[in-house]
């Protein structure tokens, strides 16, 4: 009786085991790169890094359902769809990648070995080829599947070099390390870099916590060096013939173009600065650039399923 | 005429020997209270030892230490974590690799987590240096 007992608990062990671990769907959002971001949500154990003060850490599984990895991966992919860079969550995939432009971002419920916060990174550690990882920790996040996708986002912008998004008064004192987007208080929008939660976050130009004379652009500085991503071929985005944007008429400082959905836009240079950013509806649209934005431009927009790009000259 | 030919090379040469200086002085693009250059030598030497490190890095900078861990990273990347004695609770996180060209690049951080500073290792023109900073733009939440 005994010996069956513990065969059925041994059983029981061993299906939990592997249902656990059989949890975490295997996703790449961009398999043609080889720069590599790696979502680990089935726990793991660290030992040898900067955070090992206090010994090694055992890190838990998020134990969150396919459904809601699959989400947070989505979410986070449609931040970085611009780059030439793979956000997978098969690890076979990161130990394939090249250890200078590989990061593994480990999300679990627990940060207590660190101290209270959403997550933590090493300030550019995707080039420092030590397989050092960032974290995100889902209990202060509430588990919530929106804050766990924005709050990785931001870990792995810490990791590709960037510093936080920063407001200062004129004098140059800082207000905030951390902006919500108060420079406009009829905008919904917030810096990935910032506070990403309570608005629609994106990449910003703006003043990190370094200094208020300078100016960080998020997209330059994902793309460029050291971490030398660069960014996708527009040819290589995915467009689905029925979700469609086209340009319908353009001149410099203004773009007017026919949508069959509703999309997020973005506008860059080619150097990979935002220069405008926002919502297209169904139908006509016009999007306002700065008039002295001349030159060839990007243009990119996400739907729900579907992202696209291409070129302007204004 | 000379003495105005010389006053006039003595300005240039003061205003190379300024721009040289402030170009050494800034091996970083982030704010930095101090600095310290540290020779390839004394880089190296902590790959070659053993489990203790004793190692002057510079003039007035004395390692005191413990290898913790030492791994390779692929092929081209050996990463050391020391934990040193002389700052308690701090640890020293060093990597060695060699660039595409072939040459050996050291990169790293001594950092004390929830510290308010800590440093970081930065090469400038083939000279490194240990710059204190606040630990804020190294490890961030």
């Amino acid at each position: 009786m005994k010996k069956q007992l513990a065969y059925i608990i041994a059983f029981l062990f061993l299906a939990i085991h592997f249902n656990a671990s059989a949890q975490v769907p295997l996703l790449n959002s961009y398999s043609a790169a080889v720069a590599t971001v790696y979502l680990d949500f089935d726990g793991a154990e660290v030992d040898g890094t900067i955070w090992n003060e206090n010994g090694k850490i055992s890190a838990a599984t998020s134990g969150l359902s396919p459904a809601s990895i699959t989400w947070i991966h989505r979410m986070i992919s449609e931040h970085f769809n611009l780059f030439n860079l793979n956000i997978t969550t098969d690890p076979a995939v990161y130990d394939r990648a090249p250890v200078h432009q590989r990061i593994r971002i480990i999300i679990t419920p627990d940060g207590n070995w660190y101290g209270p916060a959403t997550g933590v990174s090493a300030i550019g550690s995707f080039v420092w080829g030590d397989d050092t990882p960032a974290w995100v920790f889902m209990n202060p996040l509430s588990n919530n599947a929106s804050f766990i996708a924005a709050a990785a986002t931001h870990q792995i912008g810490h990791t590709l070099g960037l510093q936080h998004q920063s407001v200062y008064d004129s004098y140059g004192s800082m207000i905030t390390e951390l902006s919500g987007g108060e420079s406009n208080i009829f905008s919904n929008q917030a810096p990935l870099m910032g506070i990403p939660f309570y608005k629609q976050a994106s990449w910003k130009d703006g003043h990190p916590s370094t200094g208020a004379q300078r100016i960080q652009s998020d997209t330059a500085e994902i793309a460029g060096a050291p971490n030398n991503i660069g960014y996708r071929k527009t040819s290589e985005q995915v467009v689905s013939p029925e979700s469609s944007v086209k340009i319908e008429r353009h001149e410099p400082g203004t773009i007017e173009l026919s949508s069959s959905g509703n999309y997020t836009y973005r506008i860059f240079d080619i150097s990979g600065r935002l220069l405008t950013q926002g919502f297209l509806k169904p139908g006509y649209n016009e999007i306002h650039t700065n008039s002295s934005s001349t030159g060839i431009v990007v243009l990119q927009w996400t739907g729900e399923s579907v992202s696209g790009s291409q070129k302007i000259i204004l | 005429m000379n003495t105005l030919k010389t006053i006039l090379s003595c300005f240039c040469l003061l205003f190379s020997l300024l721009l040289s200086a402030q170009k050494k002085e800034s091996p970083t693009d982030i704010p930095y209270s101090n600095k310290i250059e540290v020779s390839n030598q004394a880089l190296e030497s902590l790959f070659q030892s053993a489990e203790n490190i004793s190692i002057d890095m510079a003039p007035g900078f004395h390692l005191n230490g413990k290898i913790q861990n030492k791994s390779e990273h692929g092929s081209s990347v050996t990463s050391l974590l020391i934990k040193v004695e002389s700052r308690p609770g701090g640890m020293l996180s060093i990597s060695r690799y060699k660039d595409p060209k072939g040459n050996i690049v050291y990169a790293g951080h001594l950092l004390k987590l929830h510290d308010a500073d800590g440093m970081m290792l930065v090469e400038k023109d083939q000279h490194y240096y240990l710059v204190e900073t606040q630990q804020r733009f190294l490890v961030a939440e």
